[in-house]
């Protein structure tokens, strides 16, 4: 066969992408740890409490909620969607959760399997109005979110709920590696499976390939209704998981849990790397540093006795750098 | 030379470099005002890059364009406005859930007193689409309404009303038009012309270009090969001159199929939205199978309509020989049928992941543990992305690299490898060597070929007939949705086969 011409190119072309893919993705996971190391370090040399190991741990309980929950919010996004139903279904498995083990008196195992349920369904009808009805993300979630919070508090009524169960005093309290409670560590757990499964299941490639390309993804044969409805399930259980992380740290399931945590999810997944301009770009275990980096720069504030009306407004600030940066590093492309 | 005697507009040795082509080398063109100046040429002769240049998409390499013996420089499309430049795309730029007259005053509302003045859009549209005697369009229907023919006036409205246009130009016009409507369209277009208009035509329908052009300009690779009176010119000789030595004449088949093949694609009858009307085709195991046909002749509608991705498709279809109307194409591919389209960018690339994963993404369940254990299991992932690779002609390195700074060959050869993972029995290809260099063309077709021997059914459509002349066992002509001619590519010259496409009917037909 005489084929040299094309063999020329394809030889040429892509030899210097090689060095450009490679330092592209060093600095993109890098360029990420050198920001929670440089913060890491100047809140170090500026506050004599932020190392200290009692601080460090309280950072990794207070991201812990917001990590779980920021893991769905990831594939959703990275398969081009949105969740605004995140803290909501929070709530929602809370109060069920508390309900059934304070009121009802039930076993722990129904009540856990009773929540997962119900933010499980939450996250079906997200994939369901998404996918299948064709309603915008972000408003077919801002409708569920009104729902799930509604059902949580007619649940709830207007009391709160104590929950003294052992079992989430000991995912507070015990430690399990270093100082670290469990709740932490189930965090780390699911970060580390979750980001594992993108990678070598046909899930997670089909999950970048809806967010990459849509209509390639629809030619290449892969359901997109299928693939939508799954990330918002997960999304939904794995926010389900996050609310009896919440009931665990405080012990009291209250009207306003949950509130406003998809935001801090969406921001987590942003200042980690995840990309708004060209979908199917970004990497679940990122989504951990940027729930670091927010988780310690509020720590930061906090001990330094920052208002935290600014905290918010400072959040709402790297939101909007993270975006941003992403339009001016991938802009170009 | 004096300002009189100067043509409207002068365009000298226009070049335009892109990486890797020269899309427009030396390029001259004069159109005088009040004439219907003729552009025509292949797919990639270089019109489109003459008109992004005018329009002030792109930025020239080099050359000189005057306007009125003045040179001037085109910087933006907003310049290009002011200079009095206006182009009718062939995709039209109306909005469609706005009313007639609101699109034709649409960036240049008339207000009165900080509101929009609705009685001035009512008049403003009135006025314009009365300059153009069209009587029949309500300026107050929503353009989603009114038929496509008439949305194109709708554009021409608009743009004489934004600014009177100096020159005028027209992109593929008539391309989803019926006699009645290009008839129409014409008495309109020479009217402009009779007002002083200086107006560029650009089609690939010769015998409409004749018709209404005065002179025409023939491009061929991005140079002119040619400035011919209409008058004196025949479709023949115009057909003739836009041909020359072509990258596909350096291809050579060299496996056919001995026997013919047992069918796997048969259609009867079949409709798809108002483009395709009533087609009949069998495509064989082994055997190549081009649909040739002028832009807008439905042969885009019809590819897509075999693998699930059209609307409204009535008739029969039937794969290895079951009746199957695709309703997707996730159904499609259940039954082997797949298909890469036109925009490789648009519909077939997942730009930010790997080359391998681009192939293996249509083959997942194949490369997993186990049925129950949804693992990939990437040793075999990638000796399969390897097997197709080679057989595609993709470097190894290639793989491991994203798709999206690969070259349009090496991309285009992925999709292929996709669907040869895939094992797609039925392929439909739409231009596939749109945008793809020389070398990687040949290496596309050879890899046709060799799923063609493998007992594949290969469909492609394309408008560069050197190409479906070269690679085809069977050439189907299409022509206003309706099969009119089917050739064998052995037994007929490219000039018959233009002259098919062109509605010139000269029965040549081979047994299918």
């Amino acid at each position: 066969m005489s084929v040299d011409a094309g063999t020329v190119t394809g030889r040429r072309a892509p030899e210097r992408a090689q060095v450009g893919d490679l330092l592209r993705r060093l600095a993109e996971t890098l360029g990420i740890v050198a920001i929670a190391g440089a913060l890491l370090l100047a809140f170090g040399l500026t506050s004599s409490q932020f190392l200290l190991s009692g601080n460090i741990r309280n950072i990794f309980v207070q991201i812990s909620v917001v990590g779980v929950a920021a893991i769905g919010e990831t594939l959703v996004m990275l398969a081009g969607g949105l969740d605004l139903s995140v803290g909501s279904v929070v709530l929602l498995s809370e109060v069920i959760c508390a309900d059934l083990t304070a009121t009802h008196h039930l076993p722990l195992s129904v009540a856990l399997l009773a929540a997962l349920g119900a933010a499980g369904g939450i996250g079906l009808l997200n994939g369901v109005l998404v996918a299948v009805i064709g309603i915008e993300p972000i408003l077919a979630t801002l409708g569920t979110l009104l729902v799930a919070a509604g059902l949580a508090k007619l649940i709830l009524g207007l009391r709160y709920l104590q929950v003294d169960h052992p079992v989430f005093n000991d995912l507070a309290v015990t430690n399990v590696l270093f100082n670290l409670p469990i709740m932490v560590a189930v965090m780390l757990g699911l970060y580390v499976v979750v980001s594992i499964a993108m990678r070598v299941t046909p899930f997670g490639r089909m999950v970048y390939a809806v967010g990459g390309n849509r209509r390639a993804a629809r030619l290449s044969g892969l359901s997109l209704v299928g693939v939508t409805i799954a990330v918002y399930v997960v999304a939904g259980v794995l926010s389900g998981i996050a609310g009896f992380l919440n009931v665990a740290q405080i012990g009291l399931v209250s009207q306003n849990d949950g509130m406003g945590l998809e935001f801090q999810a969406i921001i987590a997944a942003l200042v980690g790397g995840l990309s708004v301009t060209s979908g199917g770009v970004g990497r679940v275990e990122r989504t951990l540093l940027g729930a670091l980096i927010v988780g310690m720069m509020t720590n930061y504030q906090t001990i330094k006795g920052i208002d935290p009306a600014f905290q918010q407004a400072f959040l709402g600030g790297l939101l909007l750098a993270a975006v941003l940066a992403d339009r001016l590093l991938r802009g170009r492309q | 030379m004096t300002e009189a005697a100067a043509p409207l507009l002068r365009i000298t040795a226009m070049t335009k470099r892109f990486p890797g082509t020269l899309a427009l080398d030396g390029v001259d063109l004069v159109v005088e005002r009040a004439t219907i100046h003729g552009l025509v040429g292949e797919n990639g002769a270089g019109k489109s890059t003459l008109l992004k240049v005018l329009a002030g998409d792109y930025k020239p390499t080099s050359g000189r364009i005057e306007i009125d013996g003045e040179e001037i420089e085109i910087a933006t499309p907003r310049r290009a406005h002011e200079l009095g430049i206006g182009i009718v795309y062939q995709e039209l730029s109306l909005l469609t859930n706005l009313s007639v007259a609101h699109n034709i005053s649409l960036g240049a509302e008339p207000t009165s007193t900080l509101a929009i003045d609705e009685r001035a859009i009512a008049q403003n549209a009135a006025r314009a689409l009365g300059r153009l005697g069209v009587t029949t369009i309500d300026p107050a229907q929503k353009v989603g309404k009114i038929p496509l023919a008439e949305r194109q006036l709708v554009e021409i409205a608009k743009v004489l009303t934004l600014r009177q246009p100096r020159i005028l130009i027209f992109d593929e016009p008539t391309a989803a038009l019926g006699q009645a409507d290009v008839d129409r369209l014409f008495r309109i277009v020479e009217g402009l012309r009779d007002e002083g208009v200086a107006i560029i035509f650009v089609s690939h329908r010769y015998r409409e270009v004749l018709r209404i052009c005065s002179r025409a300009t023939v491009l061929r690779n991005g140079g002119v090969v040619g400035e011919v009176a209409c008058a004196s010119t025949s479709v023949e000789q115009l057909v003739e001159l836009t041909l020359g030595q072509k990258v596909a004449a350096a291809f050579h088949r060299t496996w056919r199929s001995e026997e013919r093949g047992e069918p796997l694609l048969e259609l009867a009858g079949v409709h798809v939205g108002a483009r395709v009307r009533g087609v009949d085709l069998v495509v064989r195991r082994g055997e190549i199978v081009s649909v040739c046909g002028l832009l807008g002749s439905g042969q885009n509608q019809l590819a897509r309509a075999i693998a699930g991705d059209a609307p409204d498709v009535s008739g029969s279809l039937r794969v290895k020989g079951a009746e199957l109307v695709p309703r997707s194409p996730r159904h499609a591919l259940r039954h082997g049928i797949a298909l890469i389209t036109e925009n490789r960018q648009e519909e077939g690339l997942f730009p930010d992941m790997p080359v391998r994963s681009n192939i293996s993404i249509s083959s997942l369940p194949r490369i997993v543990v186990a049925p129950l254990l949804r693992v990939i299991n990437a040793r075999r992932e990638r000796r399969l992305a390897r097997e197709v690779a080679k057989a595609t002609g993709i470097a190894p390195r290639a793989l491991s690299r994203r798709i999206r700074v690969l070259s349009g060959g090496n991309q285009q050869k992925s999709l292929l490898a996709r669907w040869l993972m895939r094992r797609a029995e039925v392929l439909v290809l739409i231009e596939p060597t749109r945008g793809v260099d020389v070398g990687a063309k040949l290496e596309i077709y050879r890899e046709l070929e060799e799923l063609a021997r493998r007992g594949a059914a290969v469909l492609v459509v394309s408008t560069d007939t050197p190409e479906t002349m070269a690679l085809s066992d069977v050439i189907a002509v299409l022509y206003h949705g309706r099969v009119t001619a089917v050739f064998d590519p052995r037994a007929v010259t490219e000039q018959d086969l233009l002259l098919a496409m062109q509605g010139v009917s000269k029965p040549v037909e081979a047994a299918v």
